[in-house]
C-alpha cells in the first residue's frame, strides 16, 4: 500500500533543472541570440595607457556606408560603478583614458567588415600622460593623480588597530613575519562577455540580454548611461557561462550595447573576444602582504599585526571592498582578538580589477596559513594541532562583530585529517613528495546591502494558477551555480510536492522580482529563505482552502504534499484539488515571501568600512593537498586534494561536490600556473594559451567531505559552497611542497621556474654551509 | 570569393553558398543556425568550438567551411535523435558534468569521439581525450564521472 | 563572426598544381591543418589573399615503408596527421622519438589535423608577436612584423622568435631529409638545411616552395631515442623547451649521441660538442656534464611568459632524464 507522505526534495542529490539545455546545445547564452536585422556592435580601444583626449573624429565613421550608430562619450549621461561611493568609470572613456584597451567608442554597422573599417575611420588625438603600472610607480613622489578625488593615487587607505596587538605579541613565545607576493589572476570564465540588445524605437524601450551575475545592476546602471527611465528597459539574463565575479558590476559591453541599439534604433549584438574579455578584466589584483603573527607554544596565536598593499587598475570598481576584506576576514575562522591592519588599495594605468571568488580574502589567508605552517614546524607541533588551539565556539561575535552562529571547522579538520591518511602518512612519504593542509572561510553574502533601498534582501513570487503548476519567479542570476534548482528544491521541499511541478522563471525584469545578483555567496541563503517564505505563505493559503472544503480547521489540516487530508481516515484531496479550490473566489495564486538580513549581522562599527565582512553565516573549509615534486624540472604534480566543506545543510549535496571541486580547482590554478603580466600596461596574457588555466591533465582527484554544522538562520540550515574552499588550496599547496622540499614559496603562482630558483637557493645554501662546516673541521 | 559548400551537418544534407573565409563556426552557427557549437578563445585555445568531422574532433573555429566540403559534421545540437538525451548527454546532466554549460558542447563532441573509437576508456584515455577541452566550472572532476557513466549506459 | 581577410580557397589535387596556384597568387600560402596559419590569420599577422588548400594531394597523406633488404627508407607525406604519425606502429618501433614528438603536440584535438608539414614549418613565435592586431599596433609592432624593435632584445636588430615545432628536433636526430616542391621542381635537402637562425626569416624555402615529404633512411637496428617536452601545463601548450635524444651504447660505453633542441632559439638544431662523450661511461658524472653542456647551448630569450633561465636549465635536466631512461 501506497505510504502518503510529503516528497523530499533537500539534501537529496539533484541534477540540475537546466541541465537537458546544456547537454543538448539549446541553452542561450548572450553570443547565441540571433535576430535578421541585427547590427554588429565592436570597439575601439584606447592603445595608450593614460592621456588626455584632445578630440574624436567620428565624422568619416558615420559616413561610412553600413554604418548605423557611432558611440562616444558624448552619448553616455553620466558615470557609473558598483559602488553607490565610487561611481568614477564611463561605459566610453571620458575626456581621459586611463588604461590600454580602455573603450573609446563603439560602432554599430550591418557587419564585421563594415565595423571594423568603421573603427579604423575614428581619429582619436590623445595627448600622453605619464603612467603608471605597479603599486609603488603609482605611490611614487610627483606621481601624476589619475582621479582628481584620490591624491597620490590612494583609491583607499583602511586601517584598524584592535584589543591590544603590542602587548599579545609580545606575550607570544615565537614571533614570525612573512611577506608574500601573488599576483594578479583572471577568472577566464568559459563564455566572453556578449550583450544583445533591443531598440524598441517606436515605444522608446530597450530589451538587453547581458552576459552577467548582475542583471539588477545593470539596469540601473544602463539607465544612468543612457539617461533612460529604469521603466523603459528590461533585462532578460540568458545561460551565463560562468562569472567568478568578473561581471558582479555592469561591463562596458553593457552599456556599449545599450547605448548603440539606440542610436541605431535597432538591435546590436555586441560579442567581445577573449582577448578584450581578458581587457574587461575585473579579476584578482595584484597583492603584496607583510605579516607578523604570535604564538604560545601550544599553537595559540596571540596577535597578527599584518599590511596589504592591492594594486587595482585604472578605476574604483569594488576596490575599497577588496581592500575591506583583505583586513577584516582575518577574523571570524579563528580565536583571534588583537589584529592590527593597514591596507591600501592603489591606482594604476591597468585595466580594473573586481570581486574574484574569494575577494580580498584569498591573498591575506595564504599570507596566514603558510605563516602559521611554519611556525608550527619550527614549535614542533602538527598545523593540525595548530588549528585546533584556536576553534571558536558558536555562537559568538568577533573582535570586529562579526556574527558567528555556527561553526564546522573542527569537523572539517577531523573529516580531512581522517580521510587523507595524514596522521600515518606526514613525514613518512617517499623523496620528493608532501602533504600540506590549510583552513579557510567565506561568507554566506554580504548582509548589509550596497544599494540601500529600504526593500528586503531577497524576494520571491509563487504563482500557482487552474492547471497546478508552481511557477517560481526569481530575479535570482543562475549562473550555473545551481541557484534555481536550489529555489525549487526549497518550495518544493517546503510544499512536499513534486519537483516537477516547478517551473523557475529566472532573472527577466518585467516579471521576476528583483535580486541584487550572484555574488558573495549570497544566493543559497537569502534567496533560499525568500523561498521558504514564499512556499510557507503559499502552503498556508492552500491549507486554508483545504480546510474550508474538508470543513475543518485549518490547524487540523494535515499538508502531505501531493495530497492533503483532515486524518489517517480521510481520503483526502489531492493539490490540483487543493488548488481548484483556493482558486474559488481569487483566481490565480500570487504569492510573495521575503527575506531580511538581521542587523547584528551587518558588521561593525568599530573603523571606517568595519561593516564590510558582516554576514549571517560563514562556510568553514580545510584541505589536505597531495603533491610530488621533480627535483630537477621543479614541475610539482598535484596527487590529490581532499577537502572539507562546512555548507550547513547540503541542500543539494551533488551540486555542493560540484561547487567545492571547482572551487578548490580554481584555487589550484591560481597557485601553480595562472598569471596576468602586463608588457607597459599591455596584457601579455590575454589568451587562453598564455593565461594558463589548468587542462584535465594535470587536475587532480579531488575527495569532498560534506560537513553540515547547520545555520539556525540558513535556509535548512545552509551556508554558502561556491568561494570558501579556494582560497584554502594556494597556502595547502605551498605547505605541500615545504613538507617535499623543505623551501617555502612566497611568491604565487609557484610556476616550475620560481621553485627552481628556491631549490637552487637551498642547495646553495646547503654548499655553502657544508663548506664551512668542512673549513671549520 | 564564394563557393557552393555541400556536406552533412547532424545527418541532414545542405548546400549553401559560402565565403572561402567563412570559419566553419561561424557557418554553424550563423548560416545553419545551429549556436550550440560555442566560441571560447581567439583560435584553437580552449575546445568550446569542438565538432566532430567524419567522426574525428576538430575545432571549428580552426577550421574553414569551403575546406569541410562534402564532409559528415555533428554537433551537439543534432546529437540526440529522437528527442532523449543520449547517454552521454544523460551524463553531462546527470552527474554534474556541465555546471554553467559553455563548455558542455565542446566536451560533449570530444567525448562522442572517443567512445566512438574506445567504447571502454580507462581514466587516463578520458583525460587524454579531453586534454584540449578547457572547463572552468567543474575542475574535471564530475566531467570524467560523467563519461564513465556514459560508457557504462552504452554497454548495459 | 570573425573577420578574415577576403581569400580564395583553392583546392589542388596535384602538387605541381598547388605549386602554380601558390605562384600565381599575390599573397599565397599554403594551408593543411590550419592551426597555425588560421590563428596567425585570424589576429592579422597573415594576410593571404589565397589559400592552396593541400589535404585534397593523395601523395601527401602517405606513409611509405621502402626496404631494400639492408635498409630503406620512410617516407611520410607533409600532409600526414600529427595523429597518424603518433600512432604510427613502425615509427614507435623505429624512431620512438618522432613518434613521442609528435604525440605531445598541443592537444589531442589540433593532432587530428595538425601536419607534419605544418609542424615542421611552424612560424616562429614569441609573446611580442603573437598578439592581435591592435596590441602589436600599440606597441608599436616588433621587428619581425611591420616595426623596428624586438622588444625582447631593444638594443639590437636581431629577432629572437623561436621555433615552437616538437617534431624538428626528433627528426634531427635520424638525418631525416626533407622534399621541397617549387615552381623550379623538386629538391632535397637534408631537415638542418630547412632552417635558419632568424627569428623574422626562419625557413630556407623558396618563394612559392612546399614541403611535400619527410624521408628518413632507416638503421639495420632501430637506435633508442626519446623526446620530453618542459611545458606548464601537461597539454596545448607550446614547449618552454622540447629536447630529443638518441643514444647507442657499446657495453656500458657512449658509442653515438644526439641532442637536440626545440622552443629555445629560432631553429631546432643539433647540439654541438657532443663528440667528447663518445667513449665514456654513462654514468651519473657523464650525464650531469651533458646536462651542462646541452643548458650552455639552450640560449633562450624573454620570448615567453616564463623566464629564459627556466626554459635553459630545464632543456639540460631534461637531456640528462631522457638519457637516464635510455640507459
Amino acid at each position: 500500500m501506497n505510504k502518503i507522505a510529503p516528497i523530499q526534495s533537500i539534501g537529496i542529490p539533484k541534477p540540475l533543472v537546466d541541465g537537458p539545455e546544456k547537454a543538448t546545445g539549446r541553452a542561450m547564452f548572450a553570443a547565441d541570440f540571433q535576430a535578421a536585422d541585427a547590427l554588429v556592435g565592436r570597439i575601439l580601444r584606447s592603445p595608450v595607457a593614460h592621456a588626455n583626449i584632445i578630440a574624436i573624429n567620428t565624422a568619416k565613421a558615420e559616413a561610412l556606408p553600413g554604418v548605423m550608430a557611432v558611440v562616444t562619450e558624448a552619448d553616455c549621461a553620466d558615470s557609473y560603478g558598483v559602488l553607490p561611493i565610487a561611481m568614477n568609470e564611463w561605459a566610453l572613456a571620458r575626456h581621459r583614458v586611463r588604461y590600454r584597451g580602455e573603450p573609446v567608442a563603439a560602432v554599430a554597422a550591418v557587419d564585421v567588415a563594415t565595423a571594423q573599417r568603421a573603427l579604423d575611420l575614428i581619429v582619436v588625438t590623445y595627448e600622453e600622460l605619464p603612467a603608471y603600472f605597479t603599486a609603488a610607480e603609482a605611490r611614487a613622489e610627483g606621481a601624476m593623480d589619475l582621479h582628481e578625488d584620490k591624491p597620490g593615487n590612494i583609491e583607499r587607505e583602511v586601517e584598524f588597530d584592535l584589543g591590544d596587538v603590542d602587548t599579545d605579541m609580545a606575550a607570544a613565545d615565537l614571533v614570525r613575519e612573512i611577506e608574500v607576493h601573488c599576483t594578479e589572476v583572471c577568472q577566464a570564465q568559459m563564455e566572453p562577455h556578449a550583450a544583445f540588445a533591443e531598440y524598441d524605437a517606436a515605444r522608446e524601450q530597450l530589451t538587453i540580454r547581458p552576459s552577467t551575475q548582475v542583471p539588477f545592476y545593470v539596469h540601473k546602471m544602463l539607465a544612468r548611461t543612457m539617461d533612460m527611465a529604469d521603466s523603459h528597459i528590461r533585462v532578460i539574463k540568458p545561460h551565463i557561462g560562468g562569472g567568478f565575479g568578473c561581471r558582479t558590476e555592469t561591463l562596458q559591453s553593457d552599456l556599449i550595447a545599450g547605448l548603440l541599439a539606440r542610436k541605431a534604433r535597432g538591435t546590436v549584438k555586441v560579442v567581445l573576444s577573449r582577448e578584450e574579455t581578458f581587457i574587461t578584466h575585473r579579476g584578482r589584483p595584484e597583492t603584496d602582504i607583510k605579516m607578523k603573527v604570535g604564538m604560545k607554544k601550544d599553537g595559540t596565536i596571540t596577535a597578527v599585526d599584518f599590511s596589504a598593499q592591492q594594486r587595482g587598475g585604472a578605476y574604483s570598481g569594488y576596490g575599497i571592498v577588496t581592500i575591506l576584506y583583505a583586513g577584516s576576514l582575518i577574523y571570524g575562522i579563528y580565536d583571534i582578538v588583537s589584529v592590527r591592519f593597514h591596507g591600501y588599495r592603489v591606482l594604476t594605468n591597468t585595466p580594473p580589477c573586481g570581486a574574484f571568488r574569494g575577494h580580498g580574502t584569498v591573498k591575506t589567508r595564504f599570507a596566514f596559513e603558510s605563516l602559521i605552517d611554519g611556525m608550527a614546524m619550527e614549535l614542533g607541533l602538527d598545523p593540525f594541532a595548530v588549528r585546533r588551539a584556536n576553534l571558536l565556539v558558536a555562537p559568538t561575535m568577533t573582535e570586529n562583530d562579526l556574527l558567528v552562529n555556527s561553526y564546522g571547522l573542527d569537523q572539517c579538520l577531523d573529516w580531512v585529517e581522517k580521510a587523507s591518511g595524514w596522521k600515518q602518512r606526514k613525514g613518512k612519504l617517499a623523496l620528493n613528495k608532501g602533504l600540506g593542509m590549510a583552513c579557510s572561510h567565506y561568507i554566506s553574502g554580504a548582509s548589509k546591502p550596497k544599494h540601500w533601498t529600504g526593500e528586503p534582501h531577497a524576494t520571491i513570487h509563487l504563482r500557482v494558477d487552474w492547471d497546478a503548476s508552481i511557477t517560481l519567479l526569481t530575479g535570482a542570476a543562475e549562473i550555473g551555480q545551481g541557484s534555481s534548482t536550489v529555489m525549487a528544491q526549497c518550495v518544493a521541499e517546503t510544499l512536499g510536492v513534486d519537483m516537477g511541478r516547478i517551473r523557475v522563471i529566472a532573472s527577466d525584469s518585467a516579471l521576476t522580482p528583483k535580486d541584487n545578483g550572484s555574488y558573495s555567496s549570497r544566493v543559497t541563503f537569502m534567496v533560499g529563505n525568500a523561498a521558504i517564505d514564499a512556499a510557507q505563505n503559499l502552503k498556508a493559503v492552500l491549507i486554508r482552502a483545504a480546510a474550508r472544503k474538508l470543513e475543518i480547521a485549518p490547524e487540523d489540516v494535515e499538508c502531505l504534499g501531493e495530497v492533503y487530508r483532515g486524518g489517517k481516515q480521510d481520503q483526502g484531496l489531492t493539490f490540483d484539488e487543493v488548488v481548484m479550490d483556493a482558486l474559488t473566489g481569487e483566481g490565480t495564486l500570487a504569492v510573495k515571501g521575503t527575506y531580511d538580513t538581521l542587523p547584528e549581522s551587518w558588521g561593525g562599527r568599530k573603523y571606517r568600512g568595519a561593516a564590510i565582512g558582516g554576514t549571517m553565516a560563514f562556510s568553514y573549509a580545510a584541505q589536505v593537498v597531495e603533491v610530488t615534486v621533480d627535483p630537477h624540472t621543479a614541475e610539482i604534480t598535484v596527487d590529490k586534494v581532499w577537502v572539507a566543506h562546512d555548507c550547513g545543510k547540503a541542500l543539494n549535496p551533488l551540486a555542493v561536490e560540484g561547487q567545492v571541486q571547482g572551487s578548490v580547482w580554481m584555487g589550484m590554478g591560481q597557485a601553480l600556473s595562472e598569471e596576468a603580466r602586463y608588457h607597459e600596461g599591455l596584457p601579455l596574457h590575454a589568451n587562453m594559451l598564455d593565461y594558463r588555466v589548468p587542462t584535465i591533465i594535470e587536475s587532480p582527484p579531488i575527495e569532498v567531505g560534506i560537513i553540515e554544522a547547520n545555520d539556525p538562520h540558513g535556509p535548512f540550515g545552509a551556508k554558502e559552497a561556491g568561494e570558501g574552499s579556494l582560497t584554502g588550496f594556494l597556502p595547502a599547496l605551498t605547505n605541500a611542497v615545504a613538507d617535499a622540499m623543505g623551501v617555502r614559496a612566497t611568491e604565487l603562482p609557484l610556476t616550475p621556474d620560481r621553485l627552481l630558483e628556491l631549490l637552487e637557493k637551498k642547495a646553495r645554501g646547503e654548499r655553502a654551509a657544508g663548506a664551512t662546516d668542512g673549513a671549520a673541521a | 570569393m564564394k563557393t557552393v559548400l555541400s556536406l552533412m551537418v547532424n545527418g541532414v544534407a545542405r548546400d549553401d553558398v559560402v565565403p572561402d573565409n567563412m570559419l566553419l563556426v561561424d557557418y554553424l552557427r550563423e548560416k545553419a543556425g545551429l549556436t550550440g557549437t560555442k566560441i571560447g578563445c581567439d583560435g584553437g585555445e580552449c575546445g568550446a568550438c569542438t565538432v566532430l568531422i567524419d567522426d574525428r574532433p576538430r575545432h571549428a573555429c580552426l577550421t574553414l567551411a569551403s575546406t569541410c566540403q562534402n564532409a559528415r559534421v555533428e554537433t551537439v545540437d543534432g546529437l540526440s535523435r529522437d528527442g532523449r538525451l543520449t547517454a552521454i548527454q544523460r551524463g553531462f546532466h546527470e552527474k554534474l558534468g556541465s555546471q554553467c554549460g559553455f563548455c558542455t558542447p565542446g566536451m560533449i563532441m570530444a567525448s562522442e569521439a572517443l567512445l566512438r573509437r574506445n567504447p571502454d576508456p580507462s581514466e587516463g584515455e578520458i583525460r587524454d581525450a579531453l586534454a584540449a577541452n578547457i572547463c572552468r566550472c567543474t575542475g574535471y572532476v564530475k566531467i570524467i564521472e560523467a563519461v564513465q557513466f556514459a560508457a557504462r549506459e552504452l554497454a548495459a | 563572426m570573425e573577420l578574415l581577410p577576403d581569400m580564395h580557397v583553392h583546392h589542388p589535387v596535384t602538387v605541381e598544381e598547388a605549386v602554380a596556384l601558390h605562384a600565381a597568387a599575390a599573397a599565397g600560402r599554403y594551408l593543411a591543418g590550419g592551426s597555425d596559419l588560421l590563428v596567425n590569420i585570424r589576429r592579422g599577422i597573415e594576410q593571404p589573399d589565397s589559400l592552396v588548400y593541400l589535404n585534397g594531394i593523395n601523395e601527401m597523406h602517405a606513409i611509405t615503408n621502402v626496404d631494400d633488404g639492408r635498409s630503406g627508407r620512410i617516407s611520410i607525406g607533409g600532409a600526414v596527421t600529427l595523429r597518424e604519425l603518433a600512432e604510427s606502429r613502425f615509427l614507435r618501433e623505429n624512431f620512438l622519438a618522432v613518434v613521442q614528438a609528435a604525440g605531445q603536440v598541443a592537444g589531442p584535438s589540433h593532432r587530428e589535423y595538425g601536419t607534419l608539414g605544418g609542424n615542421l614549418c611552424l612560424d616562429t613565435r614569441c609573446v611580442f608577436y603573437n598578439q592581435s592586431e591592435w596590441w602589436r599596433a600599440a606597441n608599436n609592432y616588433c621587428l619581425k612584423y611591420r616595426g623596428d624593435i624586438c622588444h625582447v632584445a631593444p638594443g639590437g636588430k636581431i629577432c629572437f622568435a623561436a621555433f615552437s615545432g616538437d617534431v624538428a628536433p626528433a627528426l634531427l636526430l635520424f638525418d631525416a631529409e626533407v622534399e621541397l616542391a617549387g615552381p623550379n621542381g623538386r629538391r632535397r635537402i637534408a631537415l638542418a638545411a630547412l632552417y635558419r637562425n632568424d627569428g623574422m626569416d626562419h625557413l630556407t624555402l623558396a618563394d612559392d616552395e612546399l614541403l611535400v615529404a619527410v624521408h628518413i633512411s632507416k638503421h639495420p637496428s632501430p637506435t633508442p631515442s626519446g623526446y620530453a617536452k618542459s611545458r606548464v601545463r601537461g597539454s596545448i601548450d607550446f614547449p618552454l623547451a622540447g629536447v630529443a635524444v638518441r643514444m647507442d651504447m657499446q657495453g656500458k660505453e657512449i658509442a653515438d649521441l644526439r641532442v637536440a633542441l626545440t622552443g629555445v632559439s629560432p631553429l631546432p638544431f643539433l647540439v654541438r660538442g657532443l663528440e667528447k662523450f663518445l667513449g665514456r661511461r654513462a654514468d651519473d658524472a657523464c650525464l650531469e656534464e651533458l646536462r651542462d653542456a646541452v643548458r650552455g647551448q639552450a640560449k633562450a630569450m624573454k620570448t615567453s611568459m616564463t623566464p629564459p633561465h627556466y626554459r635553459r636549465r630545464v632543456a639540460g635536466a631534461l637531456a640528462q632524464k631522457l638519457a637516464e631512461s635510455i640507459l
